[in-house]
């Protein structure tokens, strides 16, 4: 549940049958060109992780040195003692966290609508939510700037809340519909059979069943709103209210190209997504497209 | 049309118990021969090898007079029915049906001949545009079949092909496969774990345990001459009745309980003063009324009513097997429910009776053995003892 | 849900009890819904219809202060469609769009099947590399690449002329739009392809066994099980891949915007860059969302293939 790599693998053609020796040739070449295109994905984020961690004369070398053979710590301090990094912190840990729950509110009551109850206008409702995902962000900037200004919610953490929260809805209903779906209707109904009311049952059979949905809902959430630039940067001009994106982007343009902080700013605001990707990946890649591959 | 032929063949994955152990067998051109066991006895997996979907780790497969350990599926000439049937999901019937001919590139005219005739043989003309999806259970068995009909292979593998059907239908399919397999007389080897399947289709049976074949033969003689206690158990339903019994007075008597069977002959001289395992087919216990002979006492426990017969359940004084890791785990009897204090070691005794019987669990009965009809075998082994007087029990039918 | 209600087999006395909690059950959904459907609707829906309102209007600073447009019919929409700047800015993103899309997707499928192929320890430590680029954040990407493709102590350049491909010792990518898409090309292919080698990979695993063994059976040789087994199984995933992929590299702003300082000269300018500039950057609010009016519209095509995909597999069900 936890790893991409329980899927087990199906091989496009079913094993020939060849002479041993040449077989375990081929598996050996197809291997080294797994580590090669590893090495080539894997390589900026070396870049960035090494560079962290290498003194300033190591970075602004001709040659670049491709092990950091002195590794020192002052580019992060130097990344924590910049302008604002403290403020970006607090402000995208609000942010995020209030996205987090009011997302998983108000997307799991949807959901239950949505999967457990059959009514008039469902269907279109749901082409809606699927439909929403792919209203490009970029081009309602203009329209909601203006409705956010009108309502005073410019340069405000409250208005980004509600936007965020908006372009994170439709993802965690259809995910956690998804889960909803996924728990068959016996369980609740035994649950009921053997007395206990429509409310208990909920709560008993099917929140527990549902915490892996939950969760994974609720990082998916967090890595959205952690991560989004366009908005916070257009929506929060005090360089007090900004996110660490926001801040992390404008880095540069405070003090030119100094490449050592930058790198130490952009691990520490990757590390939070990286962990709690390596932990959902696998239910993100399935909940856009599962079902859709039938036999 | 060709034979099929296991020299040696084996099958180990990585470091595991082999899944097949030194596998010989032949099946002739145009026979059908059913492959039977319990689940993972790698019966499967022996198909599986045949088709090239597995590797042989040991021993050669022929088909016809080819080696075709090294090579592909596709160069084997074999077809195949699985047993999801494995349609393809995005393809029409006719494309299914033309899929292989068209893959080893006979003429487009030539594929829609052959396709069309197997299509009307099987009653699957009105559906050709249509996908799998749209189609029934036994339709799309139907067409599994047909696909593997219209490439006119060496041979036919079938793998459980009738396991996804309900009942009904699977009987009435039983029958079809059987009559397109003799009408074709293609070599066939049919994989499957029921083992009425395996009776009521093959030419010969061959069943097999634990990577290990038990025993290849005709249905009825496998029926009639189990080769050991696992084929005894595992042929026949419901199953054959074992349990333990002594030898006695120079090989003429057989004990069990407060029971004494003379055996009218020195049968189990070899075995006089030891014990061994004692097999009686359900339809052999009889009523014990107007029979002259040994008779073996009893309590009813269980009274199944079957419409055209009744299956009654009996509790006797016996010994129950020690070793029943000889015998098929899913054909061992339940424990007697009926806690009969004085019966100390008690077996339940299966018998098919006629139905106008009129027994009520509880009740106190008396049945016929007649000892010619008895089976034995090796308390240790499990293999059959060949009787010595008598030739064995073959055909007297009840 | 309502079976003992509707058996008929109850008594008078309780009859209304039980209607009443129908009424309940069929009220219930839409009390639910209501939260997030608000939220939807105030924060997507009404902008939607503000934005093509305005691209009605000429809104400008002074109607900004106002809150208030002046309407001016299809004067915005004549105005960019009589601008040659703005057919090279479609141009240049259908083109950077098609570029990418068709690049992400061929270079995850092949990673997609290049995991079948390698042993299981080489896909454990590919899928996590997959994984770790997948989880960089947009910005930090863009910050990693600009370090690499830095003119002067950048390893990019570096590499390249030590390979002998030529001198690139203080080559600037961005002097010249073509080798500057080039290096957005980059980053965005390399961003989007974990999510699609996952998912195809995923998807692949899906397809199950006995259809591959029966084509080979059939006499398939391993590239017509591909061409007719696999990849026609893998179309519903591949359509819903590509329309997602097209709408994500459509609306590329921030990459570009971030990677050259929030100051892209003409040449780089996508619609979505090319809208923003005309709001926020030249107060023509009007004419940036009659930009993005047609922007949507363009999306529109691939959200209706992502649509038609999704109610075809009958996920919505």
């Amino acid at each position: 549940m936890s790893s991409v790599t329980q899927i087990a693998p199906t091989p496009v053609a079913p094993v020939v049958t060849r002479p041993r020796s040449r077989k375990r040739l081929r598996k050996a070449g197809w291997n080294v060109l797994g580590l090669l295109v590893l090495a080539v994905m894997v390589f900026p984020v070396y870049w960035m992780v090494s560079t962290a961690f290498k003194p300033g004369h190591d970075i602004l070398s001709y040659t670049p040195q491709f092990i950091p053979t002195h590794p020192v710590l002052s580019n992060f301090t130097d990344a924590i003692h910049q302008q604002f990094f403290w403020n970006a912190v607090k402000n995208s840990l609000i942010v995020t966290s209030v996205v987090v729950v009011l997302s998983l509110v108000l997307a799991f009551l949807a959901a239950l609508a949505l999967a457990k109850f059959s009514f008039y206008g469902r269907k279109p409702f749901i082409v809606v939510i699927l439909g929403v995902q792919m209203v490009p962000l970029a081009a309602l900037i203009i329209p909601l700037y203006i409705l956010m200004s009108r309502v005073h919610q410019v340069d405000k953490l409250s208005g980004v809340i509600v936007m965020y929260l908006t372009f994170v809805l439709p993802f965690a209903v259809w995910t956690l519909r998804g889960f909803l779906l996924g728990v068959p209707k016996e369980l609740e109904e035994s649950a009921m059979v053997d007395g206990a009311t429509r409310f208990g049952a909920f709560v008993r059979i099917l929140l527990p069943l549902l915490g892996p949905g939950l969760v994974a809902t609720s990082i998916f959430a967090f890595i959205q709103a952690w991560n989004e630039f366009i908005i916070a940067y257009v929506f929060l001009h005090t360089p007090e209210k900004q996110t660490l994106m926001v801040w992390l982007a404008s880095f540069t343009t405070l003090r030119g190209t100094d490449w050592g902080p930058l790198m130490a700013g952009a691990t520490l605001c990757s590390l939070p997504v990286i962990i709690f990707f390596v932990l959902v990946q696998r239910k993100i890649a399935f909940g856009l497209t599962a079902g859709a591959v039938k036999g | 049309m060709a034979e099929l032929e296991f020299i040696h063949v084996g099958k180990t994955y990585g470091g595991e118990a082999p899944a097949v152990r030194d596998l010989n067998l032949k099946i002739d051109e145009g026979e059908f021969v059913v492959l039977v066991g319990p689940s993972g006895c790698g019966k499967t997996t022996a198909l599986r090898m045949v088709a090239g979907l597995e590797e042989i780790t040991e021993g050669e497969i022929r088909i016809g007079d080819r080696v075709v350990n090294d090579l592909a599926p596709r160069e084997r000439d074999i077809a195949m029915v699985f047993q999801n049937y494995a349609l393809y999901p995005h393809k029409t019937i006719y494309e299914n049906l033309a899929f292989g001919l068209r893959m080893r590139k006979v003429p487009k005219d030539e594929q829609r001949r052959r396709v069309e005739e197997i299509a009307q043989k099987l009653g699957l003309a009105d559906m050709l545009n249509r996908r799998p999806a749209q189609l029934s259970g036994g339709q799309r068995q139907r067409v599994a079949m047909g696909r593997a009909i219209v490439r006119e292979p060496e041979a036919f593998l079938m793998d459980e092909p009738l396991s996804n059907l309900d009942a009904k239908l699977r009987v009435q399919m039983r029958a079809e496969i059987a009559r397109i397999q003799q009408a074709l007389e293609v070599t066939t080897l049919y994989v499957t774990h029921d083992q009425v399947e395996a009776m009521t289709m093959g030419d010969r049976v061959a069943v097999m345990r634990d990577g290990v074949l038990q025993q290849v033969d005709t249905p009825q003689r496998l029926y009639d001459a189990p080769a050991n206690l696992f084929v005894a158990s595992f042929v026949g339903s419901p199953p054959m009745n074992l349990f333990e019994a002594t030898v006695e007075a120079d090989g003429t008597q057989l004990v069990f309980g407060e029971t004494r069977l003379e055996l009218g002959g020195r049968l189990l001289r070899d075995y006089s003063g030891r014990r061994l395992v004692v097999g009686i087919r359900p339809e052999e216990v009889r009523e014990a009324s107007g029979w002259d002979g040994a008779r073996v006492r009893g309590r009813v426990l269980l009274v199944e009513a079957l419409g055209a017969e009744q299956l009654i359940h009996i509790e006797i004084a016996a010994s129950p097997l020690e070793r029943a890791d000889l015998v098929d785990a899913a054909a061992q009897p339940p424990g007697p429910t009926l806690g009969v204090e004085e019966l100390e070691r008690s077996v339940t005794l299966l018998g098919r009776f006629d139905r106008h019987l009129l027994l009520t669990p509880g009740e106190a009965v008396e049945v016929a053995i007649d000892p010619s009809l008895l089976h034995f075998f090796d308390l240790e082994t499990g293999l059959a003892l060949p009787t010595t007087d008598v030739p064995a029990v073959a055909g007297v039918a009840g | 849900m309502a079976s003992v209600a509707e058996s008929g087999y109850i008594p008078a006395s309780r009859r209304r009890r039980f209607s009443r909690r129908r009424v309940g059950q069929a009220v219930a959904p839409y009390v639910l819904l209501t939260p997030a459907a608000a939220v939807i609707g105030l924060v997507l829906a009404y902008p939607l219809y503000l934005l093509v309102k305005m691209s009605f209007q000429k809104y400008g600073l002074f109607e900004l202060i106002r809150h208030q447009g002046k309407w001016i019919g299809t004067a915005n929409y004549a105005s960019i469609f009589h601008d040659a700047e703005f057919w090279h800015v479609v141009l240049r993103t259908l083109l950077f769009t098609a570029v990418c899309v068709s690049l992400t997707m061929i270079l995850g499928t092949a990673i997609a099947l290049l995991l079948l192929q390698v042993s299981r320890w080489v896909r454990i430590a590919l899928t996590t590399g997959l994984v770790l680029v997948w989880a960089v954040p947009v910005i930090v990407a863009v910050d990693i690449w600009r370090w690499m493709v830095d003119y002067q102590f950048g390893v990019a350049n570096w590499i390249l002329t030590e390979l002998h491909l030529g001198n690139f010792a203080r080559h600037d990518w961005f002097a010249n739009p073509w080798t500057g898409f080039g290096v957005f090309t980059l980053l965005i292919v390399w961003g989007a392809i974990p999510f699609v080698a996952i998912t195809v990979y995923a998807a692949l695993a899906q397809v199950p066994h006995e259809l591959l063994e029966a084509a080979a059976i059939d006499g398939a040789k391993p590239w017509a099980i591909f061409r007719e087994v696999t990849l026609p199984l893998l179309k519903p995933i591949f359509v819903i891949l590509i329309s997602l992929s097209i709408i994500w590299d459509f609306q590329v702003f921030q990459q570009i915007w971030v990677m050259l300082d929030g100051r892209p000269s003409s040449d780089y300018y996508t619609m979505a860059i090319y809208a923003f500039h005309q709001s926020f950057q030249i107060s023509e609010y009007g004419l940036g969302a009659a930009i993005a009016v047609v922007m949507v519209l363009f999306m529109f095509a691939a959200t209706l293939l992502y649509l038609r995909q999704m109610l075809r597999t009958g996920e919505v069900n």
